[in-house]
């Protein structure tokens, strides 16, 4: 029994299982990674652009998102708003992420998916930084978590 | 324990009892570690918190039988006159009442979160400093948890019947029916690590109807012997077996005409009301004190017996099913 476990974890976990319903991972790997940033002290510095260039987000948490991507073969395209707002568009498809000052205390945590809490992070101050992904997307969280794991760890 | 009210209990008995009781508080324990256990992992697999909440109230009737012990070995009483017997039922009925309530809001929740199309999130964890998905870890403890009712499922169903005792019953008979939850929510778990999200909420309906189900046969069985129905075998599935031989015990002495038997279930032991309608309308007191003795010697589980000499035999009362109705 433990042993046709561990051999179905093994097969199981090699072709990417968790798989996410939706398909995110999947659109990351085809080139682009939708993130969405709300500014929070150093952690996210969200700069506002001139009329019609793309939003600078950096910060050592976009590094991070940026690094990912990166694993990954994929560019950021960031989108800034408040909290509120990046939930809505990570419900609605339109984010894949979205990044700002939550924490694993956030109450977003019934819309989206939260990551494991982060504290190691420049400019987290002691706070359990996470990140929020489209709910269930379990592929692109066991990704994202394992990336950071290293980057961190 | 050797009593139980006024009945004192036979060397078999006793020493099922002292099983039983040994099995219980081992079952107590081992619920209480798998809580535990899945409480690590359970994560957001709505079956994980179903398969969860549904160890919880495994541990009702198990206390509830612990509990009863304590109270049924009370001797009868001027207050309580047929003993403490039937808060045997009353921890029964408590126990379905409960699993039928919780069991229903359960199964409202995961048929909502199917409804809504939530999608469960199970993430990663750190462990020994690799980081794996949470899905295996509950896997794997519920596959853990899945051995222990197989071998205390079938010690208790075995000691119910010796006993009389349906709380044990039922007990036992949850436990033998525990492995299709543990195999819903693995199921469920290996769903959402599929993308299979709704396999989560389907495994979570599944186990919840389930306790849905078991709380509304132990309910409507405790409030059955709570309405003092005929005694049952301890399965509840026909007619006891000990109200036919006492009709044919006592149609077998000379001095009866014909007889009839009302006999209640309180629990594990057994209050008997004969009937006898005596030939030439007369008998002695000997001879119903000789009857009701050896009515109670029958069986460990009578010994609260009444023998009445009547004109008539009342209609609702047990005959052996061949004989002519009166």
């Amino acid at each position: 029994m433990v042993g046709l476990l561990v051999s179905a974890m093994l097969v199981l976990g090699g072709c990417g299982v968790p798989v996410d319903p939706g398909g995110t991972l999947e659109r990351i790997d085809a080139g682009i990674l939708r993130a969405g940033a709300s500014a929070s002290g150093g952690l996210v510095v969200v700069s506002t652009p001139a009329a019609g260039q793309p939003v600078d987000v950096t910060g050592p948490l976009a590094d991070l998102v940026e690094g990912f991507a990166e694993t990954r073969g994929a560019r950021v395209v960031w989108t800034s708003g408040s909290e509120e707002e990046l939930v809505d568009g990570i419900e609605d498809g339109s984010l894949d992420l979205a990044i700002g000052g939550m924490t694993d205390a956030t109450p977003w945590a019934d819309r989206a998916s939260v990551t494991r809490g982060y504290s190691d992070i420049p400019g987290a101050d002691g706070r359990s930084i996470v990140l929020l992904l489209p709910l269930g997307e379990n592929g692109t969280q066991s990704a994202l978590e394992r990336y950071l794991d290293e980057e961190l760890g | 324990m050797e009593r139980m009210g006024r009945t004192d209990l036979p060397p078999e008995q006793q020493e099922a009892l002292r099983k039983a009781i040994r099995w219980e508080w081992f079952t107590v324990g081992y619920t209480i570690v798998t809580i535990a256990l899945i409480a690590l992992v359970v994560g957001g697999s709505q079956a994980m918190k179903t398969a969860w909440i549904e160890d919880m109230l495994s541990l009702i009737p198990q206390l509830a039988f612990l509990a009863a012990l304590l109270l049924i070995r009370r001797p009868p009483s001027r207050t309580f006159p047929y003993g403490l017997h039937q808060v045997t039922e009353t921890g029964h009925l408590i126990a379905g009442v409960a699993l039928l309530a919780i069991g229903g809001s359960l199964a409202i929740e995961s048929a909502l979160g199917l409804v809504n199309a939530e999608h469960p999130a199970i993430g990663t964890v750190v462990l020994f400093g690799q980081t794996i998905w949470m899905g295996w870890l509950m896997v794997s403890v519920m596959a853990v948890t899945m051995i222990g009712p197989f071998f205390y499922g079938h010690a208790k169903s075995k000691l119910a019947p010796v006993l009389h005792n349906k709380v044990l019953y039922a007990d036992a008979d949850m436990a033998k029916a525990d492995w299709t939850t543990t195999a819903a929510s693995i199921i469920g778990v290996l769903g959402v690590g599929l993308g299979l999200w709704w396999l989560d909420g389907a495994a979570a309906l599944f186990i919840s109807l389930g306790i849905v189900w078991d709380g509304w046969r132990n309910t409507s069985m405790a409030v059955r012997d709570l309405l003092d129905q005929r005694a049952l075998t301890v399965d509840s599935k026909k007619p006891h077996p000990l109200s036919d031989r006492i009709v044919q015990a006592l149609n077998a002495q000379p001095w009866v005409r014909d007889a009839a038997v009302r006999v209640r279930d309180m629990g594990q032991v057994f209050h008997v009301e004969a009937f006898v309608v005596p030939h030439r309308g007369r008998v002695s007191v000997a001879r119903i004190e000789a009857a009701r003795a050896a009515i109670a010697r029958m069986d460990w589980k009578m010994q609260d017996v009444v023998v009445i000499p009547v004109r008539e035999l009342p209609a609702e009362a047990d005959r052996p099913r061949d004989a002519p109705a009166a």
